[in-house]
């Protein structure tokens, strides 16, 4: 250590590295050769923090994700680098896991990016979001949590930061896989590059490209029933609180009769966090202390707040999709219909529900 | 990679007898041609213990209409004379032939029915590429149905509820086709958000031998292409079902043409009880 200090000086750190996702298992059911696999085939295909790489076939543009990517700086000609880690790191983590140095002390926790699931977009349900929808989130910030509005960033640093969020994920989707065939299914090593490519790497990467090519995937909401008068807003309301007690919309149960976030169902969690909860009290801290972050309850919104996660948007229209197609990520069903999924509501019943939710909170 | 080639030969000839059978000649020519070249695999798994008694779940949710059905646990599910249900059986080794007349007469979906406030099957199987998903509400109150497969497309589908009318028309949107990607290499849980204590689960695979115990803890993979396969047993409890002589669940066998019997395998208790 003496000699590390004198020949690179005391104030050297090594280069950040990414971190493999051992969440959920035990250290020991993991072997060393296992995790080299891993962790070689993850930065043969994706690089290093400092160093990216975006895999053949896989539709990023690379120049965005170098400038998000490396430590923080520019050049001389004034553009940026290192955006994440200037931006992102203290509460996202290096590796994208959500699980930064501050994220502990964060009620919602920050996303971990590495499950390819983002709440907020204005994609059908099970769909991925818009580059779009991952750009609206940065320049909103996230109402009521720790995540601020990174507006005053200019255009092509927003694009470089949904980039390289999109590159964790695909990269995290990746190497899902790799613990899959790895660990649990104790593939031969060592593992065939093109295999890889073929079913872990490019269906991640096919699935954020089509909700951008087919607008099938994308919701496009109906013509919004006239609100122009106060009574025709009234008959919209009255119609969307008897919508939103309906038997087949179920959102009372989670939001409560008053949309206070009251209602029966308490014991919600996300996708983050279900995995940590047992059947008991003792199994939830067994299963904790095999993550990083201890087990976070999900609260439904309290309406009367007003203060919406993922935006309300021009008319509503982000309280539209996150009506239409859920929360992703979180039991929040969506009503409208998307591929697989019938639907158990018309566009016109969505935004009278719209407009019910709004009313709550005018009071 | 010789047997791989004279395999895939039976394949090709069996495919092109099947096609002169649908032109209606030949058809006992093509039961000797596959009985040469698939062989199933049958067998019986009994819990070699007292048959554990079922635990009355909380229910909680919508008791009107829930709160009239008898709801246990599913967890695990002996007969009274031990056989164990509910145990998935499939093949572990990757890319095997598949017996074309598998491809005609593999029912063309697989039903999830949530019916008096449980899921029903618990345990199913799905050849995903030949087969739908078909998931149907048969209760007066709106489901939910969620599963999330690794790498495949997360599901979170609502089913309205089931109107209190002899108009089957005015039931609409309580079903739902869904569509399966990739296979997986364990049974995916599912699970219903509205009510607690509904449980299920599905394997989607990318061919048909994959099964299920039924009731009485039998099982039978039909024709199977003839050879050495690595078979995998799961259950839910514990995942891959680990015994002194399967550890992982799992076992090689040498498929033979006809019926290979795999005997009755007993499972002791201990092997079903959560580390």
């Amino acid at each position: 250590m003496v000699g590390l200090c004198l020949v690179a000086g005391c104030g050297w750190n090594p280069p950040p590295e990414f971190e493999l996702n051992l969440e959920g298992r035990p250290r020991k059911s993991v072997s060393a050769e296992q995790r080299e696999a891993i962790a070689k085939m993850l930065q043969r295909l994706f690089g290093t923090p400092d160093r990216p790489q975006v895999p053949d076939g896989v539709g990023l543009d690379r120049s965005l994700v170098e400038m998000a990517a490396g430590p923080p700086g520019g050049d001389a000609q004034g553009n940026q680098r290192g955006l994440y880690r200037r931006h992102c790191v203290t509460c996202h983590g290096v590796t994208g896991d959500g699980a930064g140095p501050s994220a502990a002390l964060l009620d919602p926790y920050p996303r971990d990016f590495r499950r390819g699931v983002f709440k907020y977009t204005s994609t059908k349900a099970g769909i991925k979001p818009l580059a779009s929808d991952l750009r609206g989130t940065l320049t909103r910030g996230v109402a009521g949590t720790a995540m601020p509005s990174f507006a005053q960033l200019a255009p092509r640093e927003l694009d470089a930061l949904v980039e390289y969020v999109k590159y964790l994920s695909i990269r995290g989707q990746a190497e899902q896989y790799l613990f899959e065939q790895v660990v649990d299914d104790e593939a031969r090593l060592p593992l065939d590059l093109g295999q890889v490519l073929d079913e872990g790497v490019l269906p991640a990467a096919r699935s954020w490209e089509a909700p951008e090519r087919n607008p099938e995937l994308v919701i496009a909401p109906g013509p919004r029933p006239p609100v122009d008068t106060p009574e025709a807003l009234a008959a919209s309301i009255a119609r969307g609180r008897d919508l939103y007690a309906s038997k087949d919309a179920q959102c009372v149960r989670c939001h409560g009769p008053q949309g206070d976030g009251n209602g029966e169902e308490k014991e919600l969690y996300d996708d983050w966090n279900k995995p940590k909860k047992g059947v008991t009290p003792e199994q939830t801290a067994e299963l904790e202390r095999l993550y990083k972050l201890p087990i976070q309850r999900l609260r439904p919104r309290d309406f009367r707040q007003g203060n919406f996660r993922g935006g309300v948007g021009p008319e509503g229209r982000h309280l539209y999709y996150r009506i239409y197609a859920g929360i992703k990520g979180t039991p929040m069903p969506g009503v409208g219909p998307s591929p697989g999924a019938p639907g158990v509501m018309t566009s016109e019943d969505i935004w009278h529900v719209v407009d019910f939710v709004r009313s709550l909170s005018r009071k | 990679m010789s047997r791989t080639l004279h395999r895939r030969d039976l394949l090709r000839q069996s495919a092109a007898l099947a096609g002169g059978m649908a032109l209606g000649f030949g058809v006992p020519r093509v039961a000797v041609a596959s009985a040469a070249s698939w062989g199933d695999l049958v067998g019986r798994f009994v819990y070699a213990g007292t048959p554990p008694e079922r635990k009355k779940l909380k229910v909680d949710k919508d008791v009107e209409c829930c709160g009239k059905f008898d709801i246990r646990d599913e967890s695990l599910m002996v007969a009274s004379d031990g056989g164990l249900a509910n145990l998935f059986v499939y093949v572990r080794t990757r890319k095997v032939d598949v017996c074309p007349e598998l491809a005609e007469s593999a029912p063309k979906r697989v039903t999830l029915d949530n019916r008096d406030c449980i899921f029903m099957p618990h345990c199913m199987t799905i050849w995903f590429g030949k087969q739908e998903f078909y998931i149907v509400n048969s209760d007066p109150i709106a489901q939910n149905v969620a599963f999330s497969p690794l790498g495949d497309t997360p599901a979170n589908i609502v089913l309205a509820a089931v109107k209190d009318t002899k108009d089957a028309k005015a039931d609409t949107n309580i079903s739902a086709t869904w569509k399966f990607n990739r296979a997986q290499i364990i049974p995916v849980p599912i699970a219903c958000n509205y009510h607690p204590w509904e449980s299920a689960f599905v394997l989607p695979r990318d061919n048909p031998y994959a099964t299920v115990t039924a009731a009485d803890g039998t099982f039978r993979l039909a024709k199977l292409p003839v050879g050495k396969l690595e078979f995998q047993v799961w259950h839910e409890r514990v995942g891959y079902l680990d015994t002194p002589e399967w550890p992982k669940g799992r076992f090689e066998m040498e498929i033979k043409p006809g019926v290979n019997d795999l005997g009755t395998v007993k499972i002791a208790p201990a092997r079903l009880e959560k580390n």
